[in-house]
């Protein structure tokens, strides 16, 4: 595709899904590799303007963070996966924006993902949920019981006792305390 | 330092003062001197300017502070566990640009380089809070200006240094990202001054500290300052939390250490990376290339975006960790952090803001 081709391929994409300009201003201004990286990209998985803006956000600040291009970031294998693998378009898309946000911010996934294990592993019943900080931004767990009855809330509050050990360490991670060195 | 001043306002009442007089002698031959009635209108945003902010920098204006001059940190809140701090207003703004710097936002508004050349009267403001303090207290001049950074043209921090080695409870807090101490090295401080500094590792400061002295000459500064008198503290504030950073803190911590021991440096202060969503979008127009910008920070509950809870926590820990490898009583503090966190990294409860406010002055 030539630059003006990919160029006019883009105004066309961005006149169809009403793209605000200032954004189709940044997608133009990457580099001709780069903005067709995107492109190829946004149609192979039929994107919607606000994933799209939210792609060329994460795109553009882990070019930054990694002194790397578009392109380059969208040729990862954990990204052509998505980009090329199975499954319905939209559920892709979504899927693409996870792996970048993964990207742009490793240890926090890393740091979600563990905390999320250990609350699995602890198989509690269905009427205890567990809500760790949203973005683990504060040390505040959250934890909810929901009971039908006095008898099934007193089962819960049994299950709750017999794993305060695992939870308090589960609210240790949240706040910070706990963590291997090289985890974060 | 060396100043890139496009233009001096000088306000008609100030024209007098020994100060502005200072300042124009000391001004490089051809910056043009203004005469305004009110420097308030010389200090506001000029709107068609590409970087309005950066282009307040380079508009010096002398005028006379029409508010109080002490007040309380701005940052202080009920929400954090504080330290106590007055701070006192001779200026506003400054000659450096730090890509993080609070002012982007803060002074969006006013960004000339405003110095307030009423400054005396801060004396009175001064003799009048100690007089009703009743405990020692520390009052620090580097909240909306760098302390030192235009020192070389106004010397106003002999008059204070001055003023504060006559009172056995104020501290004067000196803080400074320069080495411009040529006028602290003169006076006899009789250790009623503190100078401190922002230090950051060497990839802080080539990414974000523009126009700053490099951390190896500020530690150099402050074992220079140190043996003319004045006691010394440190401010590692902000800590950003890239990949490495903790290693990278480790390896500043040695350096200073080599340079001036743990026991001779009053404090530290750990502050992580804050930015309101404003002060984030300032920043990140102005300096849409600086990585130490995208870090890892999510939008905290007090409204500002900081490095997720655990990552700020490992960091303040592993810091307060080398710290107190050196066994010494420094003391060390966490700067806009609830109790929680400060419990969690250092290991203790906090003091209540008037109790580390007076240990921080009172050097004991």
């Amino acid at each position: 595709m030539s630059a003006s081709s990919g160029e006019e391929a883009i105004r066309a994409w961005a006149a169809a899904r009403r793209l605000p300009e200032p954004y189709l201003a940044r997608w133009l201004a990457l580099g001709p590799d780069d903005r067709t990286a995107l492109l190829a990209a946004v149609e192979g998985l039929r994107m919607r303007a606000g994933q799209l803006i939210a792609a060329l956000d994460l795109l553009e600040e882990i070019s930054v963070r990694e002194a790397q291009p578009v392109a380059a970031i969208l040729a990862r294998i954990e990204v052509r996966r998505i980009l090329n693998g199975a499954g319905s378009r939209p559920g892709r898309a979504s899927a693409l924006l996870a792996a970048l946000r993964a990207i742009r911010f490793p240890r926090l996934a890393r740091a979600t993902e563990r905390i999320a294990r250990e609350i699995a592993a602890l198989g509690l019943p269905r009427g205890i949920r567990i809500t760790p900080p949203r973005e683990l931004a504060s040390d505040e767990v959250r934890v909810e019981l929901i009971a039908h009855g006095g008898e099934e809330l007193n089962e819960l509050l049994g299950a709750l006792a017999r794993h305060a050990r695992a939870l308090a360490r589960i609210a240790d991670l949240a706040a910070g305390v706990g963590w291997n060195g090289d985890e974060i | 330092m060396r100043f890139d001043l496009d233009a001096v306002y000088l306000e008609e009442e100030m024209r007098e003062t020994p100060l502005a007089r200072r300042v124009i002698a000391a001004l490089a031959p051809g910056v043009p001197v203004y005469r305004v009635p009110d420097g308030r209108s010389a200090a506001r945003a000029d709107r068609e300017a590409a970087d309005p902010f950066a282009a307040g920098k380079r508009r010096m204006v002398i005028m006379r502070r029409r508010s109080r001059f002490l007040m309380g940190c701005p940052a202080a809140s009920n929400e954090f566990a504080c330290c106590g701090y007055l701070v006192m207003e001779l200026a506003s703004n400054c000659p450096m640009d730090c890509g993080y710097c609070f002012l982007q936002e803060f002074v969006a508004d006013n960004p000339g380089f405003q110095i307030y050349a009423n400054y005396a009267d801060a004396f009175a403001e001064l003799d009048r809070v100690q007089a009703g303090a009743g405990r020692p207290l520390r009052i620090g001049t580097g909240e909306l200006a760098d302390s030192l950074a235009f020192d070389s043209l106004t010397g106003m921090s002999r008059d204070f240094v001055r003023y504060f080695a006559g009172r056995d409870d104020l501290t004067l807090e000196l803080k400074t990202k320069t080495d411009e101490i040529e006028n602290l090295l003169e006076i006899d401080s009789r250790g009623r001054t503190l100078v401190s500094w922002t230090l950051s590792p060497e990839r802080v400061f080539r990414s974000s500290e523009h126009r700053t002295a490099p951390p190896a000459a500020r530690i150099a500064a402050a074992r220079r300052v140190l043996e003319a008198g004045y006691r010394v503290g440190f401010h590692l504030d902000p800590i950003i939390a890239y990949e490495g950073a903790d290693r990278d803190y480790a390896a500043l911590l040695d350096r200073l250490f080599d340079s001036i021991p743990a026991a001779r440096i009053e404090f530290f202060s750990l502050g992580g990376l804050r930015m309101t969503p404003g002060l984030r979008a300032a920043a990140r127009r102005r300096f849409p290339r600086d990585p130490m910008l995208l870090g890892e920070e999510v939008l905290a509950p007090d409204g500002r975006y900081r490095a997720f809870a655990p990552l700020r926590m490992a960091l303040y820990a592993a810091i307060n960790g080398r710290i107190a490898k050196e066994k010494s009583k420094t003391r060390v503090y966490l700067c806009m952090e609830n109790a929680g966190m400060h419990r969690r990294a250092l290991g203790e409860a906090p003091p209540t803001p008037a109790v580390l406010g007076a240990r921080l002055a009172g050097g004991n």
